[in-house]
């Protein structure tokens, strides 16, 4: 039963989103305080790309940490470098493409993994409820224009920072998801993509909808078109979100089976498992709507008119 | 935080901070003595107003989380905002209404009563309804009036797939488009004393008036196994 939530802001200027999101987690850990984590959004790229890794918990920490900046230093100029428990945030100014960027990185390790990349996005996430995501990364103090966020209830995989959500989209830039539900079709399309080379790092079904997106993006569908595709290519229960660069959507399986609530104002549109949460973040504002089944929407901060529902 | 009218025909509770169990029985002491009750702050919060067994009227000014008047026996609960699911599950009697959307499973297995949704209901509405009446002004989701048995729902708008899946009996009304019908549903035109009926009923909580509706029931093919409908038995389960 875990705990999803999403917000777009419509302004120009950036909002704390990650108080925002912060404050919808908090309100959904009821639903499972397992672990939580959240994709912050900027509005515009920064110079660099900030890159997430996880380090592996066992070994000298420090150790790890140089062997991973050196491998960076092949495919890029690394700036500041900063720790986040087990968390590594290295900012690189590079060319390079995400495939070669992950390599570099995880290249000899199977416990070092890169989470996140990006100009726009930072992922971080923890073990542990919400509450220490303000603890141990300073999540309150970003402003941006968008976010995506996780709390969950482990029901079938580990507790570890390796299971934790937000997924990033691997290979594509400044895309991530957070599901709630459970893909039955999971053991199935893992190995579909492991015969075509992609790399898992859990033993959590949520993954697969990250690798599914990116796959997707990759071959040319837009994000709208990539969820439109997931209502009838994932089998189970889910309500799941992704954020781009510009954007954030949700899907919801045929059968309607998670819950999903969505408020639009004038200004922002929030998404959440439980209206409390967005109630709890944002106040009174908006008509909260349940969506039925099979149903996909994208709203993107360029949106000059209302979006277009997907459904069918 | 409560504060009573100097007629003691209203009373005000503040929702904000305090326990569920707590505004719960509040608002049962306030109703006990005959008293009209409004509840700020809701927040979307789960189970409020549940087990409501003595008339009287409750409103909650803003939305209100799962099972919101449920278990009911001849209250009226208002909410002012949005459900999430179950909104007024297994009620006896009473009424309850939602200003904006409901959540899943509005009105689950009621057994009397109405309930109101002036806005759009997501999925299985009136799933296994067992008397009472659904009224719904805007769109029902997937699967609505599924495993129904008795009673009637009414949408004025249009209708999700799977409507009337593998119902026993009873009756839905639709005045917009059908996405899709269930196993064993069947669409006729809907009498006049069914439209004049109908019509009644939505004048009755001052929602618009209704377009002409179509009736579906259950077409009794499920009521027993027929081994030469295996296939519509397939598809059914």
């Amino acid at each position: 039963m875990c705990g999803i939530a999403g917000y777009l802001s419509k302004r120009d200027a950036p909002e704390p989103v990650g108080r925002i999101m912060l404050d919808m987690l908090t309100s959904l850990a009821r639903r499972g305080p397992d672990s939580a984590g959240m994709a912050l959004f900027r509005s515009e790229p920064a110079h660099r790309d900030a890159c997430w890794i996880r380090l592996p918990e066992t070994g000298d920490a420090e150790a790890h940490a140089q062997r991973i900046l050196a491998g960076l230093a092949t495919v890029g100029k690394v700036g500041e470098v900063q720790r986040h428990h087990g968390l590594l945030r290295v900012e690189l100014a590079t060319v390079a493409e995400p495939g070669a960027i992950r390599a570099a990185v995880e290249r000899g390790s199977d416990e070092v993994e890169v989470v996140s990349l990006g100009k726009q996005m930072e992922l971080v996430k923890q073990v542990g409820h919400p509450d220490g995501l303000a603890a141990n990364i300073d999540v309150d103090g970003f402003r941006g224009s968008h976010a995506i966020g996780h709390t969950r209830l482990s029901t079938e995989s580990r507790v570890d920072l390796t299971h934790s959500q937000p997924f990033w989209a691997r290979g594509i830039a400044d895309v991530a998801t957070v599901h709630n539900g459970h893909i039955t079709n999971y053991h199935k399309l893992r190995r579909h993509y492991e015969q075509r080379g992609v790399r898992f790092f859990s033993e959590n079904d949520s993954e697969i909808i990250g690798v599914y997106i990116a796959d997707k993006l990759d071959g040319g569908l837009s994000l709208e078109g990539a969820l439109e595709a997931s209502l009838d290519e994932l089998d189970g229960s889910f309500s799941y979100l992704v954020a781009s660069g510009d954007a954030i959507g949700f899907a919801r399986d045929p059968f309607a089976l998670k819950p999903l609530i969505t408020v639009e104002t004038d200004d922002y549109v929030a998404i959440a498992n439980e209206e409390i949460a967005i109630r709890a973040a944002l106040g009174g504002a908006g008509i909260a709507h349940e969506p039925s089944g099979h149903v996909s929407r994208v709203w993107r901060r360029t949106d000059s008119a209302a979006p277009v529902a997907v459904a069918s | 935080m409560s504060s009573v009218s100097a007629a003691r025909a209203s009373v005000e509770i503040d929702a904000s901070e305090r326990p569920v169990r707590e505004i719960n029985g509040a608002i049962r002491t306030a109703l006990a003595e005959g008293t009209t009750v409004a509840v700020r702050s809701p927040g979307a919060r789960h189970n409020l107003g549940v087990a409501l067994l003595t008339p009287g009227t409750v409103t909650f000014g803003g939305s209100v989380g799962y099972y919101c008047g449920g278990m009911g026996d001849g209250a009226t609960v208002r909410i002012d905002g949005s459900a999430g699911w179950g909104v007024g599950e297994g009620m006896l009697s009473g009424t309850v209404i939602v200003d904006g959307n409901a959540g899943n499973s509005a009105a689950a297995s009621i057994r009397g009563g109405t309930v109101v949704i002036r806005g759009d209901c997501a999925a299985r509405a009136g799933i296994s309804m067992k008397g009472g009446r659904l009224l719904i002004a805007g769109d029902a989701g997937y699967m609505t009036g599924f495993m129904m048995q008795k009673g009637f729902i009414a949408i004025a708008g249009n209708a999700g797939d799977a409507l009337a899946d593998s119902m026993y009996e009873g009756t839905i009304y639709v005045a917009g488009e059908i996405a899709s019908l269930g196993n064993d549903a069947v669409v006729e035109a809907a009498t006049e004393e069914d439209q004049a009926m109908l019509e009644a009923a939505f004048a009755e909580f001052d929602l618009p008036r209704p377009g002409a509706f179509r009736r579906i029931t259950a077409g009794r093919k499920l009521w027993n196994f027929e081994t030469h409908e295996l296939e519509t038995w397939r598809a059914a389960l």
